[in-house]
């Protein structure tokens, strides 16, 4: 879909990338402690640089998902940075972003295949492990709901965070 | 050209995953570029972020947010962001910056001992990231130092040993507030590092006790 977004432009295409991962972004948003609108706007903003730099999509470097939360991520960290001090830069489109050679098929393989591992090795560790590993992505605020959530201290849910990665770190390794 | 010292898996998580500071995400964002390791390491990390990402609850945009962002996407003239910030003042200081240090400020080389020189890096929009470029002459000491969060040092030219090992470009040492080190750089010589600190460095000695109000620990 990303690719027909790029291509032609793809208004239809646009529309269900942005059905199915604006309300998701925001949701990642909010669980980092954004306020409703804050994480909306950063949505919007995610969903934006989307359409600016589909062109730029790389698949032999991550898959859509993965890449449109690196640009979540992103604009996260750039939002914070703004809030402590007005001016500073959001790079939009940064040099890097530049394919740098045509893409290789053998590199999108590779890609396709971390992918597959990162999400089979996820679904191998134990379900709870698996939550852990996925709510650690969503921020200090996800972990310390953890901990409420489990009635248990946020020291805990470190420990467990840093048991559950290095389990899903020998099922990675195990897998390749 | 392989390193033999990379960041811990917890810090390549915090990398990805947007939760490290800025000083500290310029330091892995630097060995990373030139680590072929850890930047399989940092891909894994992130599709960890893909599959949440596909995977959380979703919360519904407001009703018109599809229209607005169409509505944005027809007024886009097709061409790149402008910056929105002045280039900081950048000092020239004799060598090449990686590229992650693009938009940084760069001071220029200050003498803090002898044999030791440093520069203090501006990350734009955070003042208090403690980020630096350290330069010590052959078979010098660096500044005998404790910290009180952990400290993250790539070492960009010449080499550096302590008790725990021997430190070559495209190495980084991750040491944690509990090192008490004093690393000796090589007699063949002068040894480049950018380094980065969490919480405060406590600097001893004579020159440090100079550099301290510098470092504003």
């Amino acid at each position: 879909m990303l690719v027909e977004v790029a291509a032609a432009q793809d208004r239809t295409a646009f529309a269900a990338l942005f059905a199915f991962y604006a309300p998701r972004v925001k949701a990642f948003m909010l669980r980092f402690g954004m306020t409703a609108p804050v994480a909306e706007d950063l949505a919007q903003e995610t969903m934006l640089l989307v359409w600016k730099k589909a062109a730029y999509f790389d698949p032999s470097k991550a898959g859509v998902s993965t890449w449109i939360f690196t640009i979540a991520r992103n604009l996260r960290v750039d939002r914070l940075r703004r809030e402590s001090r007005p001016l500073a830069a959001v790079d939009i489109l940064d040099p890097s972003d530049e394919p740098e050679a045509p893409v290789s098929g053998e590199a999108v393989v590779l890609t396709i295949e971390r992918e597959e591992r990162v999400r089979r090795a996820l679904a191998l560790l134990p379900s709870d492990q698996a939550t852990v590993v996925k709510l650690s992505f969503f921020g200090e605020k996800a972990q310390s709901e953890i901990a409420s959530e489990l009635g248990i201290p946020l020291g805990t849910v470190k420990s467990r965070v840093r048991l559950a990665f290095g389990r899903l770190r020998e099922i990675l390794d195990d897998l390749k | 050209m392989m390193a033999n010292h990379h960041p811990s898996n917890e810090t390549l998580r915090r990398f990805s995953d947007g939760t490290l500071k800025s000083g500290p995400r310029i330091v892995v964002a630097v060995h990373v570029g030139g680590c072929p390791h850890c930047a399989e390491r940092v891909a894994e990390f992130e599709a960890i972020g893909g599959a949440a990402l596909d995977e959380v609850a979703p919360v519904d945009m407001s009703d018109t947010a599809y229209e607005h962002l169409m509505a944005r996407v027809d007024a886009w003239d097709g061409k790149a962001d402008a910056d929105t910030i002045a280039v900081p003042r950048r000092a020239e200081l004799g060598i090449r910056l990686p590229e992650a240090l693009d938009g940084c400020g760069v001071g220029p080389w200050r003498w803090i001992g002898p044999g030791v020189r440093w520069s203090k890096l501006e990350v734009p929009g955070d003042p208090q990231a403690n980020l630096m470029l350290l330069k010590v002459a052959a078979g010098r000491k660096l500044p005998e130092h404790t910290h009180s969060g952990r400290e993250y040092t790539q070492v960009l030219s010449g080499s550096f040993a302590d008790e725990r090992g021997r430190y070559r470009p495209g190495d980084m040492d991750e040491a944690d507030s509990d090192v008490q080190h004093q690393p000796i750089v090589d007699a063949t010589g002068e040894c480049v590092c950018l380094a980065a600190l969490e919480g405060h460095m406590r600097l001893r000695g004579f020159f440090g006790r100079m550099i301290q109000p510098l470092l504003g620990g």
